[in-house]
Formats: C-alpha cells, structure tokens, sequence
C-alpha cells in the first residue's frame, strides 16, 4: 500500500516540474518527488510485523524478522543529497530573482 | 597506494582549500597534477571498503579500462584546471569535489555508491555552470539533473527489490542466474539508463546541454563538454557492458533513441549558426555514437574513440570560449578570419576537428576504421551506413566553419592566446596525430580493453 502512495507522489512531483512555470514551485515538486521517492526506498524494505533490525539481549538471534535495514540507509543518503540540492536550487532561484525581478518563467524573456 | 587516493585525496584538499582559501588555487593544481601522477603507482586491484567483502560491502574496481578511464578523466581535469586556476580561484574547492566525485564515479563498483558520486560530481557541475552567469541555464540543468538522477535511483532500488543487492558484478550474476524474463528487467533498466542519459546527453533528455555549452566560459566548456563527458560516457559503458540487457523490444527503443541522438545531433549542428553551438550539437552526436558502439560490444574501440573525441573538444571548447571572452560573441561572423593571425591555434584546432571527423592521418580516423570493420564483420550495415552519412554532414559543416576561421581579406578579430593554452592545445593536437599514424599501441589497447572484460549477463 505504501508503494502506491510513493509511486502517486513521485508522479505529482513530476506534473509539477513539467506543469509549473514559477521557479520555486518547480524546486517544491523536485522536493515531492524526492519525497515520493525516498518513501518508496523505505518501503521496499519493509516486513509486515518486522522488527528493527537491532540485536539487543532480548531479540539476539538472526532469525527473528527484522526489517532490511539497507534501504533505510539508502534513505539517509538521499535526503541528505536531496537537501543539498534543494538548498543550490534555491540560491540559483534567488540569483534569477535578482536577475529578472521575477520567479515567473514566462515573464523572464529568455530561453 | 592505493586507488582510494584518488577520492580522498581530493576531498580532503576541498576541505582544507576552505581554510586556507588564499592558496586553494594551488592546492588545486598540486592535487591535480598529484592524482595524474599517482595513478602510475596504483596496482590493478578490486579495493574493499570498511571491511565489508563485496557484495555485503561497497567495492572500489581498478581494472585496465577504470585506469584508462581515469588516465583520460585525470588529465584532461588537470589540463583545463591549469590553463584555468588562476581566473577562477573561488571555485577551487568546488572542483576538488568535481575531481573526487569523477573519480570515484569511475572506480566504485556498487550501483547506489555511483548514484552518490554521480550526485557530487552533479552538484559541483552545476556550482560550476553559475560563472556562466545565466542562471535560468543553470536552474534548469539542476532540475534536469536532479529528476535524472532520481530516476536512476528509482530503476536501481527496483532492481534492488528483486535481487537482493547493490553491486555491479552480483547484480549481473543474480540477473544471468535467475533465469527471468528479459521483460522482468527492462523497466528499471530503462529508467537507468534514461537517468544516464541526462548527464551523458542523449537526445531527447539533453535539452539542458544548449544553456550550458551555448553560454559556457572557458572553464565550463572544456570541463561539462570534455572532463564530464569523459567521464560519464566511461561509466556509462561499464553499465552497458556489464550489466544492462538490453534484448528485443528494449534494445530497440535503446537503439532508436541512440540513432536519434547521432542523426538530430549532426543535423542541428549543420543548422547551427554560432561556434559553440556547433561543437555542443556535434559533441552530443558523438555521446551517443560512443554509447552505440559500447553497447555493440566493441568495448576498447568505444573507449578509446571516446578519449579521441573529448581530448579533441578540449582544444575546441578551450580556443572558442577564448576568442570568445575576447571578442564578446561566437557567431561565426565575428570569429571569421581568427585563425589569420594565430597559425598555432588555428593548426591546432584544424587537427581537432579532422580528428573529430576521422579523417586519415589522425587518431580518430584508426578508430572509426575499425568501428566500421567490426560492424561489417559482425554482418552490420545499418550502422555503418548511418556512421558514414552523419560524417559526411559532419564534414560539410566542419569544413565550412574552418572555411570561415582561416580565411578573410581585412578588418581581423584580435585575441590574445597565452603560451598557456597555446601549449596545451598544441601538445594534445600533436597527440592525435601521433597516434593516427603510429596506430600499432592503438589497436593492441582496443584489443587488451575488449580481452578483460569481465562480462555477465552483459551484451557481448
């Protein structure tokens, strides 16, 4: 079920960075996108009823079932990349700003 | 010593050029020049990291084509750095990053691994593109780069799903082992490969390239046109070799998509009105060409003709961005007659272009030659075709700008072209030529490249 989620905000993510015209709605759908997707890394190591995957001295053996931890990891090194550039999409979009006076695509004049 | 230099290195130095930002140009160029040299005391190895063996842990691979890779990456990097560090000292730290997220792009051999360093080396591109000082260009490659990349990460995790692992050999293994249906795989394939296809230029993903090349400085052009592309199209090829299988239906969209590239990128060369547009359209023409030929499986030829064609839009990138910080535009009228004036530039440049076009005499010739003996033994004749009609195009239109670049009677543009560049240029073009007529060590290193190939559930 979290998969179909994922999948709906990563296509939402997509219509607005192909749809919107205004420079930080275009960095808010790259955003849900990444969000989509991030969830959708999550969810493929997902077990029903899972444990986290820790030993501790209650839960010390390999066949308990935890959870795979690796997407989650994954998951860590994507949302750090994912606000690194999010934050350069921003300082581009404030040097457009400065530029053009606007964040509205169309009213920039320019390819 | 180790392959690990190569990465730690650089990114060790960008911290550091931070602290001390008055030498960060030389730092930059000392590290440079010091992973060039390094890379002739690295022992061919397969590096794992953290103590973790593969497929549990990362890997780095340093076989014969990732030293060729980073041989061609490393100096083509520190060419452009040493003609540049000194006007663009700020972003010293930034190309530190470049450098160690190029490398380790070329090295690491775990596919979510090269996602985060294709992702570093990306950034710090687009860092790079804000001198252009057009940042709607840049805006857009960010987005394009950035939905590239996450789409590759979508393929990459799907594969993941179904196989259980993250690295490159395992994941060819599983995929040849499981006996599924060629079907099973060719989404996320697809979507890897199109991930790939916005950074390495492939038509139609590329529309980012005309913002950035088209208004690109002399640091930027050299680096996204030559060093980048070098890169990507390495990688690019050790996925096409080694794990992508690409069958029936999928290798015909994958083929379509290629074939489109080369024959609308020569075309909108040939319509291109202004210097740089012509050599990013017939730069995006040859991405694609190289990809065909990797993923036709004549691996050493592919890389090599990929080394032929990015040291040759070296010397172009870095003579037009030139002349053109000079002279204010690159539309061919106001760069006709350059050449008059500046014989050594000009021959320099006359040689990159014939070399581009396969022209005897000069490397790129040996390599198309035998690109073309290959599809004709292996009963191809599609390709050739296609390959020989684009080169006549591309003839026609090279010509004509060379044409336009040495000949004019009076009122010549001035540009000044320090020892530098001079230098640089004419050693690479004297490169080429050397081996277009010496082609014996070619040849035997297309063959060595093809040997090793450790192939599975790859194209071959």
């Amino acid at each position: 079920m979290l998969q179909y989620a994922a999948i709906v905000l990563i296509m939402l993510g997509l219509y607005g960075i192909l749809t919107k015209r205004n420079v930080i709605k275009i960095i808010v759908s790259l955003n849900i996108l990444e969000i989509g997707l991030n969830l959708f890394i999550v969810s493929v190591g997902f077990v029903d009823g899972g444990l986290a995957p820790i030993f501790t001295s209650q839960n010390a053996t390999n066949d308990l079932n935890f959870v795979d931890p690796l997407p989650q990891a994954l998951v860590l090194t994507a949302i750090v990349i994912g606000v690194g550039t999010t934050a350069l999409g921003l300082a581009i979009a404030k040097t457009i700003y400065a530029k053009y006076g606007t964040f509205n695509l169309d009213e920039m004049g320019e390819k | 010593m180790s392959a690990i230099l190569l990465i730690v290195i650089p990114l060790l130095a960008a911290f550091l050029s931070i602290l001390v930002k008055k030498y960060s140009a030389n730092i930059l160029l000392v590290v440079s020049f010091a992973s060039v040299v390094l890379l002739n005391y690295i022992p061919l190895e397969v590096i794992t990291i953290g103590g973790f063996a593969a497929p549990y842990g990362i890997n780095l691979i340093l076989d014969q084509y990732s030293l060729i890779a980073l041989y061609a990456v490393n100096v083509l990097f520190f060419l452009v750095v040493a003609i540049n560090c000194a006007k663009f000292k700020k972003l010293s730290s930034i190309l530190l990053v470049a450098l160690a997220g190029l490398n380790g792009m070329i090295l690491t051999g775990d596919l979510f691994n090269l996602f985060v360093f294709m992702e570093v080396s990306g950034i710090a591109a687009y860092l790079m593109t804000t001198t252009n000082q057009k940042p709607l260009a840049t805006f857009n490659y960010l987005v394009q780069g950035t939905v590239g990349s996450s789409l590759y990460l979508l393929g990459l995790i799907l594969l993941y799903a179904m196989f259980g692992t993250l690295n490159m050999q395992d994941m060819a293994f599983q995929i040849s082992s499981s006996g599924y249906h060629i079907a099973v795989t060719a989404f996320p394939f697809l979507l890897m490969f199109i991930g790939f296809g916005v950074e390495a230029k492939l038509l139609p993903f590329n529309s980012w390239v005309q913002g950035i090349l088209g208004s690109s400085n002399r640091l930027t052009g050299p680096m996204i046109a030559s060093v980048y592309a070098a890169a990507i199209g390495f990688v690019l090829g050790r996925l096409l070799t080694e794990l992508f299988v690409f069958e029936g239906t999928l290798l015909l969209i994958v083929t379509a998509i290629l074939g489109f590239s080369i024959v609308a990128g020569e075309a909108m060369a040939f319509g291109a009105k202004k210097v740089r547009e012509i050599l990013l359209f017939s730069s995006i023409a040859q991405a694609a060409l190289v990809a065909l030929v990797f993923l036709s499986g004549f691996t050493g030829l592919a890389a090599l003709l990929l080394i032929a064609n990015t040291a040759g839009k070296l010397i172009l990138f870095l003579i037009t961005n030139t002349a053109t910080d000079q002279l204010g535009n690159d539309d061919i009228s106001t760069l006709q007659g350059l050449f008059v004036n500046n014989k050594v530039v000009g021959v320099s440049f006359t040689v990159a272009v014939l070399n581009v076009l396969g022209l005897p005499m000069f490397f790129g010739f040996v390599l198309k030659m035998n690109i073309l003996l290959e599809f004709f033994q292996t009963d191809h004749l599609l390709w050739p075709a296609v390959i020989l009609i684009v080169s006549v195009v591309e003839g026609i239109y090279f010509i004509r700008l060379l044409l336009k670049l040495w000949f004019k009677e009076s009122d010549l543009p001035q540009v000044e072209f320090e020892f530098t560049l001079k230098y640089v240029v004419v050693v690479v073009a004297a490169l080429l030529i050397l081996f277009g007529v010496y082609t014996a060590p070619v040849e035997q290193a297309a063959d060595d490249l093809t040997a090793i190939q450790y192939i599975e559930g790859g194209n071959l």
